[in-house]
């Protein structure tokens, strides 16, 4: 089986804040993290190639040092890494990175299977898996919480919903997007780590996928950012004060309203 | 592409402070732009030399942008019953269609939806698209997106709202992609701009460090998706007229290439959080699965819902779909009340939207405590049952 894994490189949540003196994210010392997400789809890939045979192949847009998570992924159990990485590119909103994401995907060639984590941490849209399943005319699931059979062929899979789960069968090619109930990433194991110091990249450009220019970056984003700003302040941190059994007391009136 | 005129630039830095994503940096007293920039142009705005512009062509503006008319509520039906954020988003639908001056329209798809439409007018809908076919008995991205995109395409509305559920969030994605159009995810706020009625749709990102504004400047229509319990429904009116419409969805728009074997409906704890007026939240503080009790009895007590945070989660005390954070859901209820929850910044992202927040934890350094707007500090197994009583007794009087 074939399988590609996007991920994508996010900065680690725990790092991100606002400073409330400049109205900038702070960016000393962030670091940068594969997207948590894509670890469990990642993962996922890993163990049906274990099962199946096949090979993984991991696919990244980004700046140039988002190589780093290829590296990470092969050191876990991918086989190849691809990262699509140009100027060009910059301002692309899910539409541009769906249709810039699709095209990279047709340089890789045939695939069975791509899976992608549900969203990312920094976005939180949910869009770009979908979306690239529409670019590539395949079928998708959405947050697949456990595979429950899966052959070369087709795949049986619980889908989380929001009142319990669907059970869902798609024939390959298809695309899913997972959550992180399906499964619990491994830690890269030494065998891994050696083979990911050695691990050479494509790294394509906008040219390389033939891409067209008016459907990538912010010219091929039906989306614009027209204004950033923080969220408004939930003011001062307010702590009650007296006995357990009077601040409680106290509680209680506070939140009358509600109950 | 971000372009710096060396010419104009006198390396003040004032772009370097106002970019958001540390874009940007002065170097021997001109700025230079590294590949985060994200081209939002804020910098643009900040320059007071204009030595800043965006260049790289437009998108190709369509033609007829102004063909596109009214505002579309997706509104949606699973397993005999509407989403709450459906009716919540014909009321933030209203408000947009009358600052437009252009009728609101429902869309309601599934099967055996009987009295549902006749609902949706009464809840401020003028027009309702009504495909009741038993083949949309179960959601599929293909049917459903099929449906979707073959009505805006015959209609052509200008705005169209879906609420941000699991189905939403799925399948108007592929929906938007396939027109083309764009679409904002989450939104927390809508708005029409005054000089040109554009939809202006804010939402956080970075986990809700950072608000948004977007727009959709040469696409139609503008799509967003909007979370659950932010909009505010319109009281029901049994006079309010409106038309429904009968629609024969496509046979080919029926055959689907994923097929659903089984729809569950979860036994336990049956319930979708992120439509909770009142949350109760428990954390690693409650030491064990026992502990993990009072969060229920809390919660059962005012008529709330169980969350959780990611460590009580993994732990088993209590299933995903109760994981509120960073990777589980983001919730915004009326009430949420976090009980032995540290307070990481993964948590915080999931909930800092609700409007009143309790925090109680036994540590008083706890991050929790810099979201709540009351806390208390001390022993959970104290606190708890006292709380639980008291509340009771408050209710019984």
């Amino acid at each position: 089986m074939k399988i590609i894994v996007c991920i994508k490189q996010v900065p680690d949540a725990k790092d991100v804040r606002l400073d409330p003196e400049t109205n900038t994210l702070a960016r000393e010392g962030v670091q940068s993290i594969m997207n948590p997400y894509d670890q469990h789809a990642l993962e996922e890939a890993v163990r049906l190639k274990e099962q199946l045979g096949g090979e993984v192949t991991v696919l990244s847009m980004g700046p140039p040092q988002a190589v780093d998570v290829l590296r990470q992924a092969i050191s876990c159990g991918a086989d190849h890494g691809v990262l699509v990485s140009d100027r060009a590119f910059a301002g692309a909103d899910t539409w541009a990175t769906s249709y810039t994401l699709a095209k990279a995907v047709h340089k890789i060639g045939d695939f069975d299977l791509i899976l992608c984590g549900k969203q990312a941490i920094d976005g939180d849209t949910a869009q770009v898996g979908p979306g690239l399943a529409i670019q590539l005319d395949i079928p998708f699931v959405t947050c697949v919480q456990k595979v429950r059979e899966a052959s070369g062929t087709e795949l049986v899979m619980e889908r989380m919903m929001d009142d319990g789960y669907d059970v869902v069968a798609v024939s390959c090619p298809a695309l899913l997007t997972v959550v992180k109930d399906l499964n619990e990433p491994r830690v890269p194991s030494l065998k891994g780590k050696m083979k990911a110091k050695k691990a050479e990249f494509k790294i394509l450009s906008a040219e390389d996928i033939g891409a067209d220019s008016s459907c990538i970056g912010l010219p091929g984003s039906p989306t614009q950012v027209v204004d950033v700003f923080p969220p408004p302040p939930r003011g001062e941190r307010a702590i009650l004060t007296g006995s357990i059994e009077e601040q409680i007391e106290q509680l209680v009136e506070k939140l009358a309203v509600y109950l | 592409m971000l372009i710096v005129d060396s010419e104009l630039c006198i390396g003040c830095g004032v772009c370097e402070d106002n970019c958001a994503f540390g874009a940007i940096e002065v170097v021997d007293g001109c700025a230079v732009v590294s590949d985060a920039c994200t081209l939002c142009g804020s910098c643009v705005d900040s320059c007071e030399v204009e030595a800043l512009k965006i260049e790289g062509g437009e998108k190709s503006v369509q033609v007829d942008l102004d063909s596109w008319k009214g505002v579309w509520v997706y509104c949606e039906f699973r397993a005999g019953a509407l989403a709450p954020v459906s009716l919540e988003l014909l009321g933030a639908g209203r408000k947009l269609a009358d600052a437009r001056g252009v009728p609101l329209s429902a869309v309601l798809i599934g099967a055996d939806t009987g009295e549902s439409a006749e609902k949706l007018i009464g809840h401020g809908a003028d027009t309702v698209y009504r495909i009741d076919n038993q083949a949309l008995t179960y959601f599929t991205d293909e049917s459903y997106g099929a449906v979707l995109t073959d009505l805006i395409k015959a209609h052509k509305p200008e705005i169209v709202l879906a609420g941000a559920t699991a189905i939403g969030r799925s399948f108007i994605p592929g929906v938007a992609n396939s027109l083309g159009a764009g679409l904002t995810a989450d939104c927390t706020q809508l708005d029409i701009r005054a000089d040109d009625g554009a939809l202006l749709q804010t939402r956080p990102a970075f986990g809700g460090n950072i608000m948004a504004t977007i727009v959709c400047p040469s696409s139609r229509p503008q799509m967003s998706t909007v979370r659950p319990k932010v909009m505010q429904a319109l009281d029901f009116d049994e006079a309010r007229q409106g038309e429904i419409v009968d629609v024969a969805p496509d046979p080919a728009s029926l055959q689907t290439k994923v097929r659903v074997l089984e729809s569950v409906i979860s036994e336990q704890d049956n319930v979708n959080i992120q439509e909770s007026d009142i949350l109760v939240a428990g954390g690693r503080g409650l030491d064990s699965e026992k502990g993990f009790k009072l969060i229920r009895e809390l919660a059962a007590s005012m008529d709330g819902a169980v969350a959780a945070s990611r460590a009580v989660v993994d732990a088993g005390w209590i299933g995903y779909p109760h994981q509120v954070g960073q990777t589980g859901k983001t919730v915004a209820p009326k009430l949420y009340i976090a009980c032995g929850i540290s307070g990481a910044i993964q948590h915080v992202a999931g909930m800092q939207s609700s409007e009143t927040i309790v925090a109680i934890n036994r540590d008083e350094d706890a991050p929790i405590f810099d979201v709540a707007d009351f806390g208390i500090v001390g022993d959970m197994f104290e606190i708890l049952p006292l709380l639980i009583s008291k509340i009771e007794g408050k209710r019984g009087s």
